[in-house]
């Protein structure tokens, strides 16, 4: 009784804290997981159905209880209980028969790739932040971004996922399903949007130390928006209108460049995100810091402090390149 | 419902979650292990070859990550990243920048020879790196070359310059040092070895 | 002639009467059956195949521009005439007596790396240009024992020993105007006096310290010289410039990448193919500014044509060499160019290998020569590319006449010639992480070796390799003054097991007429010349003459190293018809062969000696009885006779091949 009581509670208090939070799977706003969240009201939905019906039945069955035994230990032949198994048998098959059938249907409207996706985007994952390319027939358009992707709301979006390292998993619990991140394939998944907004994104297999922080963003945009942030994307960063901003430049180039692509210096390294528009973010090192100053210089100051076992070392810079090289990334809107 | 199988439970978990609060080897907080390499303004004792000529607790400097298959790993990421792979092979055996893998060094091959190369670059076309990569990287890349099994260890620090091979002779006459260190300032000798796979 | 006293003047005009009487009794020996030679003094020469059972007729019909026309028996310039043919009149040494050729002298020139440059013979004296540290050496040919003239040290910086790809190497020299000019490692074209050995001028191209080398020979046209970097895998942006040839000052330069403007496309430029017709394609064809560090060097060769005063290269493969990188065509790179020899504005191009997957650069040498085809005279380019693709292109438009493999070759079901564009088999294109198995290998079907066409077979001869690799991608990124690069590739041999092979290609049918397959690569330039014999090398160090009708191997003789290097063939100061050769192994053929490739191979240990061959090995000055020298008498030696030459074929028209068709001269 007290394991059933425990049970309910258990299962009810995450479902009504996660409706609302960031990562809820209840708070549904893309069609996948609008079809995903109700298999799981369905399913959770019959579950806790068949179990209050056993337990007003085994209720039932405790209250109407056979009086104590008198007749000096003959067992007594109780007839009628086949009905029971009858109707037991039927109703459970008719029941799961229906959960199958939504099953199936939920599983072929999600996994299905659309033809008519709007647009592509390329996502790698590395331990631990995500690389983002938006491909385009003109090869010109093509360019790169971390740890945030921006899609057209409204608009079916083809995700082409692969690792550049080991196993890791794309979920956007408001958006979609989950979708594994292998090494040496490329997984095809797809998302759509039905309102703007930013949705909350996370890595969802182990995948070493900081896999706790893998987030992502998916920030659904109206068309018109889109569009704009696409042709902003595509420009570099501006040039340096002052001796800080210069040297930080300078200093970027001569620190930074083995790893980080910065387009407007002279900067092309791939062994971490491209940060052309790096303010453009709301996030630093996927979803670890909030992107503002202060966070911004405590992270290049030591990023293994903040993210113990990061791919970028503690580059020892002094305090004044620091400043210089914090001033110059605050102009990469 | 019997309590003992939970008191146990409880206190296998709390066991376990306490475990993994202890600092972990890989990943976790990273001390500063590299010696900063010391100063190099040492003159430079004559006849020694290039690279070489410095003074004996400078050559004897070891590798921090000797021997560390971690280090080495982390190592072949960055030689990988820095575009090592293209000048010296996948495989460490040499393309348009010299094999590492063989024990011909052109500036020597004792840990922290190899560590100078990487450091301050090279005439022929080698990059320097102190500005890109840290001295803890460095040092990485330094096990990682190691691990092509053509460096010497710094034991032979007094050996690798001249050629000295593992199961030679010597004669009576060559054996000793042939430059003196300051008393005090130097490990004894020690037979050459090479490090662990 | 070495200098002869007076009182052997006498025995002089008997000798010198010697060839006369060996040609007219030669002559008449042919009606009989078994031709000997006439004279005890006469070494006896190999009885000649018949005549009759050799073609005499030219295969193709192909008629080729010697211009400009270098004095008889010199080699002013590595490809010895613009249409860039590597064809000798020289008749002396031919099918009769080339298995008689033995070394005459050699020099070494003291480098170790690979010898990739051919000797230069100019009014009696020949220059030899040595790889890093790129030294320049004139010998007297006048004198006994070829003695150093003079020696040019050139003392390039040796950073560039660090940053070219396939070793250090110089691949010519040209001259023009008693000056000998060559381009060095480090990014500098330096001109030296041909007399006194000084350096009259030298021009800054680039910045070696940015990863960009100097490989390719320059190439002279009248008052310019053209010149091109070197980089394909150091990211770095490609060119070709244009040098005054008295002054050294630059003219102008075309990039391989970025906009029209910088790659001198105007309104002249009419591409023939839809792909390359577009505005700044040299930008938009790349992802983002990728194009900054797209390479198409120019490392190559380049011909000239007088009649339309164009010059053609080719650039190089695009960088990174990890295409996923890149989506897009990537042009200019893997693109031949077609451009004004003035101003360098482009009058049409074409890229042999759109979005070039595998490093087929396009650099290979173009072998301009008019062909008959469907009942018209074409004027044509030959191009045996690296993708493995031999193509005959019409050299006023740039159209494809004809595209067909010359190497075993998996990557393409064939170039489709109404697009213009290879149809590429989709899974043969490398993803990053994965291996995959492809072939020919970077280093292609045929590398920059370049080939020759004799006028008198009509038919181009060139060494390539049967080769494949297994390659896999890493993705890279730029960092300045190191590789831009991401191939993980070890090569083995293709089908059949050999790693060579010399062939004899025609260019109308698109077919080997006949092929040598050989064990190791051959990666060396071919000779070709009058007396129907062709020259090649391996890189185990053989070096070879073959009858340029039959395919018959007539010779052969193994060198000290392997040869990578040019053949050339001059006419000493005695006379004698001389083939000179520089054997030392190294560049591409050594760089990142597979290990397994290696134990087979066995490539010989580097060398640095230049051999030079005559019938007998008899030189006047160098080789044979007396020679030494008394002091106050100088030297005496026994001039010996001179082998006689070969009869031409039937209807065979020297001044028929040198002139242009009827019509079409334009004045230079």
């Amino acid at each position: 009784m007290r394991v059933v009581l425990l049970s309910t509670l258990l299962l009810g208090i995450p479902a009504l804290a996660a409706a609302g939070t960031p990562l809820g799977i209840f708070s549904d706003s893309g069609h996948d997981a609008q079809e995903i969240s109700r298999l799981i009201a369905l399913f959770g939905g019959v579950s806790i159905a068949v179990v209050v019906l056993i337990a007003l039945l085994l209720a039932s069955s405790i209250w109407h209880r056979r009086p104590a035994d008198t007749s000096g230990g003959r067992p007594q032949r109780d007839e009628g209980g086949l009905p029971w198994i009858y109707w037991g048998v039927g109703i459970s098959a008719v029941v799961l028969l229906i959960c199958m059938l939504f099953n199936l249907g939920t599983i072929a409207a999600v996994a299905r790739t659309p033809d008519d996706a709007a647009i592509t985007v390329q996502v790698t994952a590395h331990q631990w932040w995500w690389e983002v390319e938006y491909q385009d027939p003109d090869s010109h358009k093509d360019f790169l971004s971390a740890n945030e992707i921006h899609i057209p709301a409204g608009e079916k979006v083809r995700i082409l996922l692969s690792s550049a390292d080991v196993i890791h998993s794309f979920w956007v619990p408001s958006l979609a399903g989950k979708m594994d991140v292998i090494p040496g394939q490329t997984n095809v998944t797809w998302v759509q949007a039905d309102q703007p907004g930013t949705y909350r994104g996370e890595c969802a297999v182990f995948c070493g130390a900081e896999h706790a922080r893998m987030e992502f963003r998916v920030v659904a945009q109206t068309p018109k928006d889109f569009e704009a942030w696409k042709v902003h994307q595509l420009e570099d960063a501006p040039q340096p209108q002052d001796a800080t901003t210069l040297r930080g430049r300078l200093a970027f180039e001569s620190r930074c460049a083995a790893c980080h692509t910065l387009r407007g210096s002279s900067a092309a390294g791939m062994a971490g995100p491209d940060l052309t528009h790096l303010m453009d973010r709301s996030t630093l090192a996927a979803g670890t810091l909030p992107n503002d100053m202060g966070h911004l210089a405590d992270w290049i100051r030591n990023p293994q402090k903040q993210k113990p076992g990061t791919g970028m070392p503690k580059v020892p810079v002094s305090e004044a390149d620091l400043a210089a090289i914090v001033a110059y990334l605050r102009t990469t809107h | 419902m019997n309590a003992r199988p939970m008191y146990l439970l409880s206190v296998m978990i709390s066991a376990a979650l306490a475990c993994t609060a202890c600092g972990k080897s890989q990943g976790g907080a990273q001390a500063e292990p590299s010696p900063a390499p010391q100063d190099h303004s040492f003159s430079t004792p004559l006849g020694q070859r290039a690279g070489t000529g410095d003074s004996p607790e400078v050559l004897s400097t070891p590798n921090p990550y000797e021997g560390s298959k971690e280090a080495a790993r982390e190592g072949q990421q960055i030689y990988l990243a820095m575009n090592c792979t293209t000048c010296h092979a996948y495989d460490g055996s040499g393309n348009q920048g010299p094999p590492l893998n063989d024990t011909r060094w052109r500036y020597g091959g004792l840990p922290i020879q190899v560590f100078n190369s990487i450091h301050d670059g090279r005439p022929q076309g080698m990059p320097s790196w102190k500005d890109k990569l840290t001295d803890d990287q460095i040092w990485k890349l330094v096990t990682y070359v190691e691990s092509f099994g053509g460096t010497f260890p710094a034991s032979d620090w007094q050996h690798a310059p001249q050629g000295d091979v593992e199961n030679e002779n010597e004669a009576p006459e060559a054996q000793g040092q042939f430059m003196t260190p300051v008393p005090g300032t130097v490990p004894p000798p020690a037979p050459a070895t090479k490090p662990p796979r | 002639m070495p200098p002869i006293s007076p009182s052997h003047a006498r025995d002089r005009i008997v000798v010198s009467l010697f060839p006369f009487f060996a040609v007219l009794i030669t002559g008449l020996a042919q009606a009989a059956p078994t031709p000997s030679p006439a004279g005890a003094s006469f070494p006896t020469p190999a009885p000649a195949p018949t005549s009759a059972s050799i073609p005499h007729k030219s295969v193709t019909g192909a008629t080729l521009n010697f211009a400009p026309n270098e004095p008889n028996g010199q080699w002013q310039s590595e490809a010895h005439d613009w249409a860039n043919t590597r064809y000798s009149d020289l008749n002396q040494v031919n099918e009769s007596n080339v298995a008689h050729l033995k070394i005459a002298w050699t020099f070494s020139n003291n480098t170790k790396y690979g010898q990739e440059a051919a000797p230069l013979v100019v009014d009696g004296t020949m220059y030899i240009v040595t790889p890093f540290p790129d030294d320049l050496y004139a010998l007297d040919l006048t004198k006994p024992g070829n003695p150093i003239k003079w020696k040019f040290e050139a003392n390039p910086s040796p950073m560039g020993i660090g940053k070219a790809c396939c070793d250090v190497v110089v691949r010519g020299l040209a001259y023009a105007d008693g000056l000998v000019i060559y381009n060095l490692l480090d990014d500098h074209t330096v001109a030296v006096s041909a007399k006194t050995g000084k350096q009259v001028w030298r021009t800054k191209m680039g910045n070696v310290q940015s990863g960009e080398t100097m490989t390719m020979s320059p190439f002279v046209v009248k008052d310019k010289v053209y010149a091109g970097d070197s980089g394909g895998e150091m990211g770095v942006r490609g060119w070709l410039a244009a040098l005054d040839v008295k002054t050294g000052k630059e003219l102008w330069r075309a990039y391989a990448t970025g906009s029209d403007k910088d790659v001198k496309l105007g309104p002249d430029f009419h591409p023939f193919y839809k792909w390359m017709q577009g505005k700044d394609l040299g930008v938009t064809s790349w992802p983002r500014d990728m194009w900054k560090h797209g390479a198409g060097a120019s490392w190559g060769w380049v011909s000239y044509d007088p009649e339309t005063n164009l010059i053609f290269y080719g650039t190089s493969n695009p960088g990174p060499r990890v295409p996923a990188e890149r989506p897009g065509d990537n042009l200019w790179t893997s693109t031949i160019f077609a451009r004004d020899a003035d101003t360098g504005e482009a009058k049409w191009a074409y890229q042999f290998t759109p979005h070039d997957q595998w490093d087929y650069d396009g650099v290979n040498e173009n072998l301009l020569m008019d062909l008959p085809m469907d009942g018209k005279v074409r004027k044509v380019l030959v191009h045996l590319d690296r993708n493995a693709f031999a193509y005959t292109m019409d050299r006023t438009t740039g159209e494809v006449l004809s595209a067909q493999p010359f190497a075993y070759q998996n990557w393409s079901s064939g170039i489709d010639l109404k697009t213009g564009r290879p149809v590429v088999i989709p899974k043969m294109q490398p993803k990053p992480n994965i291996a995959l198995k492809v072939c020919p290998p970077d280093i292609g079907g045929k590398d920059w070796q370049p080939a020759a066409v004799s006028p008198r077979t009509g038919l181009v001869y060139a060494d390539h390799f049967n080769l494949c690799m297994q390659v896999t991608d890493k993705v890279v990124g730029y960092i300045p003054s190191t590789p831009y690069d991401g191939m993980d590739m070890g090569r083995y041999p293709a089908p059949g097991g050999n790693l060579g092979a010399f062939m004899a290609w025609n260019p109308v049918t698109g077919k080997k007429v006949w092929e040598i397959p050989e064990k190791y690569m051959t990666m060396s330039g071919v000779l070709a010349t009058a007396g129907d014999v062709v020259f090649y090398g391996t890189a185990d160090g053989w070096f070879r003459a073959v009858d340029a009708w039959s395919g018959k191997v007539l010779w052969s003789q193994k060198l000290g190293s392997g040869i990578i290097g040019q053949p050339m063939t001059y006419l000493g100061p005695d006379g004698r018809q001389y083939i000179a050769i520089t054997a030392g192994v190294g560049g591409a053929s050594k760089v990142r062969i597979d290990t397994n490739l290696m134990d087979k191979v066995g490539f010989p240990a580097g060398g640095d000696t230049t051999y030079v061959f005559s019938v007998d090995g008899i030189s006047a000055n160098s080789s044979g009885p007396g020679m030494i020298e008394t002091p106050g008498q100088g030297i005496k030696s026994i001039p010996g006779p001179l082998p006689p030459s070969s009869p031409p074929p039937p209807d065979y028209d020297k001044h028929k091949a040198t002139a242009p068709p009827p019509g079409t001269r334009r004045q230079p």
